[in-house]
């Protein structure tokens, strides 16, 4: 065991010295200071250049109507504050203002019945920037069964800008709702009020106490049945994934310095192994203790740490360690089986294939924790780290009996991957040249 | 009247009985019985392929042999002894990114030395080596010969009993070559067991005090040097003359065994007729009749179908 604690330390000292894990730890954190920086940075550079926009309203009647609600806008966007101040537990904390761009709106009148070199002449407009865009409304547009598709066209060469048209057809359709009802002879006011959204409450269920007092349900909370878990498992997803496939880079360098044949005279290839995954479980647990330190830290600040149930930090450890024996154990021993990196990679591919299950399933379990599917997909070892994870994570959580089963299962599943990957690691160490078929792996699982 | 003292003889480093390891079709050592005094110096020759490395990683435990029984140090087909001994394999490995003194502290206590003893150690091999003011570079910042010694001192630092080397003096240059070689003479005078693997024959013979020769997998020599050049007899003539190695094909009888450009090493049915066949036609410089060199007796053996193979000529070491 000293041999196995001699191997499993360097590799933590060699892998926490390096700079890939000082990267490795600060790359997280760095990547999302720089995605909401750059999204910051992205919104204060927004092109506010106004939009120009020629109007040919056939009906005659919603030109000034529209250009009145333009206006408003335009005025509302020039008085309103770049930022707005929100108070968070004492705190207080300036939050920019998403900028918008002015709509300029200018009117067309159509000379003569030719629509169609009226078009082309506002579209060379467009063309030569003298216009962002041009509408044309419908001669019938007002009328109550004009539902055809052409009454409002909307002309434009940037068709990824989409504040101008959303606006356009809220506003319109909202003033033609206002006419409508009005020539209909109905108060519109009224038919707003009768046809008002109910909102729907989400409430988990009640409870009673052992005294027989009985607690009333308590509103969803979104952040403990859907935030916490997802990011939970997302977050022992990254460290496992940040920390396993390593293993298959070091013992493959190993075998290609010719490393392994020095080791190896001094360790049996089995406390080589061992000591080399207990080295990649400390170095994980390291990453994930300050990753849940830095997480627990922020949701304490923003009061948001009762949201996450204590226990899910003693499970969220316990199945990192077990994802990382299974998986670690699998990708030492392709490591071990290939010569050359290629190898490896082609290798590695059924490994990660079976590593991503619960990644193309995550959403399924989280609608339906508890149907058939996804108990079975918890109890299926190599999903279990994760899955059972995620389902633990989603209130009400699991009985008893099925993470108790689940635990044995993914052990002896845990074992057996130790064991054949031993079995391979054993021999393919010091095996050179071309990688070894499927079957010539499972020969070497059954050799003696 | 004293009681009669009887000398035992002491145990022997290694002891193989009819070994045989195979990988697949293809057969690495067959039926292989080696033994090795304590305190000797072994040198394993062979040709390229022959099992020598597989024959090491045998003594290591490192492979397992299909049949026969592996005896190191004492312990008998275990790993027991693996601690006891020291080991540089032909292709070097360090870890590239640790510094020298960490790589040298982890094989220290990979073989069981305390950290403190492992330390004494390391500082007496650098300085030993010329390289203390390298302790605390990376490794990857050495240069080849440095790197060399550094993998020396891994396989010594633990004091090993048996000290297994494949292939030591390989790429060094001739002042590094002689800093391991005095290393290794002053490790045996110190009473390390010795076993080394070499192409080199003219170091094997100047070395070692066995010589034990595998040919694809067989045991084709085992022995002293003496006892081996004995074995072959006076059969192997050199010639210093005018005229050459194209003068000495021309005549009959001779067997063109080496031309080392200014003398020749050949053989002939008969010494006395070549020189009164040589003696008119140049002039004879130096004419020597001599036992073969190992490198000599290496070619015979290694030569496709040589006849040698059939016959095992063992003398020495013991088995």
């Amino acid at each position: 065991m000293n041999k196995v604690w001699c191997v499993a330390s360097t590799e933590y000292l060699n892998a926490v010295r390096s700079k890939a894990f000082i990267l490795g730890v600060l790359l997280l954190p760095v990547i999302m200071a720089i995605s909401i920086g750059v999204q910051v940075y992205a919104q204060k550079k927004t092109d506010l250049t106004p939009r120009r926009l020629a109007v040919l309203d056939r009906s005659g009647q919603l030109y000034e109507a529209l250009a009145a609600k333009a206006n408003a806008r335009n005025d509302a966007l020039r008085t309103q504050p770049n930022s707005v101040s929100v108070e968070m537990q004492g705190q207080r904390l300036k939050m920019d203002l998403p900028q918008q761009p002015e709509f300029v709106l200018e009117q067309f009148m159509l000379s003569g019945d030719d629509l169609k070199a009226a078009e082309l002449q506002l579209s060379e407009r467009v063309r030569r920037k003298e216009l962002f865009a041009f509408l044309i409304i419908g001669q019938h547009i007002l009328a109550p069964d004009a539902t055809n598709h052409t009454e409002l066209l909307y002309h434009t060469q940037t068709p990824t800008f989409h504040e101008l048209p959303s606006w356009l057809d809220n506003t319109l359709n909202a003033e033609i709702r206002e006419r409508r009802f009005t020539a209909a002879g109905v108060d519109s006011q009224q038919v707003r009020q009768l046809s008002r959204q109910v909102p729907l409450q989400r409430l988990g269920l009640a409870q009673q106490k052992t005294t027989g007092e009985v607690i009333a349900a308590k509103l969803e909370n979104r952040i403990a049945t859907h935030a916490v878990p997802i990011g939970a498992m997302m977050l022992l997803f990254m460290v496992v994934m940040s920390s396993a496939p390593a293993l298959l880079n070091t013992v493959l360098e190993e075998k290609m310095q010719k490393i392994s044949e020095v080791l190896l005279a001094s360790v049996s290839p089995f406390q080589l192994m061992l000591g080399k995954l207990f080295g990649t479980v400390l170095v994980s647990l390291t990453l994930s203790t300050l990753y849940l330190v830095s997480v627990a830290w922020m949701l304490w600040k923003f009061g948001l740490l009762g949201h996450v149930p204590g226990h899910l930090f003693a499970w969220f450890f316990l199945f990192q360690l077990l994802a990382l024996l299974m998986f670690g154990s699998m990708f030492i021993a392709v490591g071990a089986a290939c010569s050359e990196i290629r190898d490896a990679q082609n290798l590695i591919v059924p490994v990660m294939m079976v590593l991503m299950i619960p990644m193309l399933t995550w959403m399924a379990v989280l609608q339906s924790p508890a149907s058939p599917f996804s108990r079975a997909l918890s109890l299926f070892p190599p999903a279990t780290p994760l899955i059972m994870f995620l389902r633990i994570a989603i209130p009400p959580g699991v009985p008893g009996w099925e993470i108790a089963l689940s635990l044995v299962l993914t052990s002896l599943f845990t074992l057996g991957s130790v064991w054949v990957s031993a079995k391979i690691f054993r021999l393919g160490i010091l095996s050179q040249g071309q990688t070894p078929s499927i079957p010539k792996l499972i020969a070497w699982v059954f050799s003696k | 009247m004293p009681p009669p003292i009887f000398a035992v003889p002491p145990r022997p480093a290694v002891r193989l009985i009819n070994v045989t390891k195979t990988f697949g079709a293809h057969t690495a050592v067959r039926d292989l019985s080696l033994t090795v005094p304590t305190g000797c110096t072994y040198g394993f020759i062979g040709p390229n392929g022959s099992g020598k490395t597989t024959t090491i990683r045998i003594l290591l435990h490192i492979f397992h042999p299909d049949s026969g029984e592996v005896e190191v140090l004492g312990e008998r087909s275990t790993r027991a002894a693996n601690d006891r001994i020291g080991y540089l394999p032909e292709e070097r490995g360090l870890y590239k990114k640790m510094t020298v003194r960490r790589v040298l502290a982890y094989y220290a206590a990979l073989k069981g030395m305390a950290r403190a003893d492992a330390a004494r150690e390391i500082e007496k091999w650098l300085a030993k080596m010329g390289l203390s003011e390298w302790g605390d570079k990376k490794v990857e910042a050495l240069s080849k010969g440095m790197a060399q010694k550094i993998q020396f001192i891994a396989a010594v630092v633990a004091r090993p009993e048996l000290l297994i080397l494949d292939e030591p003096f390989s790429g060094l240059d001739p002042v590094n070559l002689e800093v391991i070689r005095t290393a290794i003479l002053e490790l045996r005078a110190a009473g390390t067991t010795v076993i080394f693997s070499t192409h080199d024959m003219a170091m094997a013979e100047t070395m070692c005090d066995f010589i034990f020769m595998i040919y694809r997998g067989n045991k084709v020599l085992d022995g002293t040097l003496a006892d081996i050049q004995r074995s072959y007899g006076e059969d192997t003539i050199r010639v210093s003359c005018d005229g050459g190695v194209e003068l000495l094909r021309s005549l009959p009888g001779v067997e063109l065994v080496r031309d080392l450009g200014q003398s020749q090493e050949l053989r002939h049915p008969d010494p006395q007729t070549l020189l009164r066949d040589l003696a008119p036609r140049t002039i004879v410089r130096h004419f020597e009749v001599t036992k073969p060199s190992l490198h000599d007796i290496f070619i015979r053996i290694a030569k496709p179908d040589a006849p040698e193979l059939a016959a095992p000529k063992t003398t020495g070491g013991g088995s």
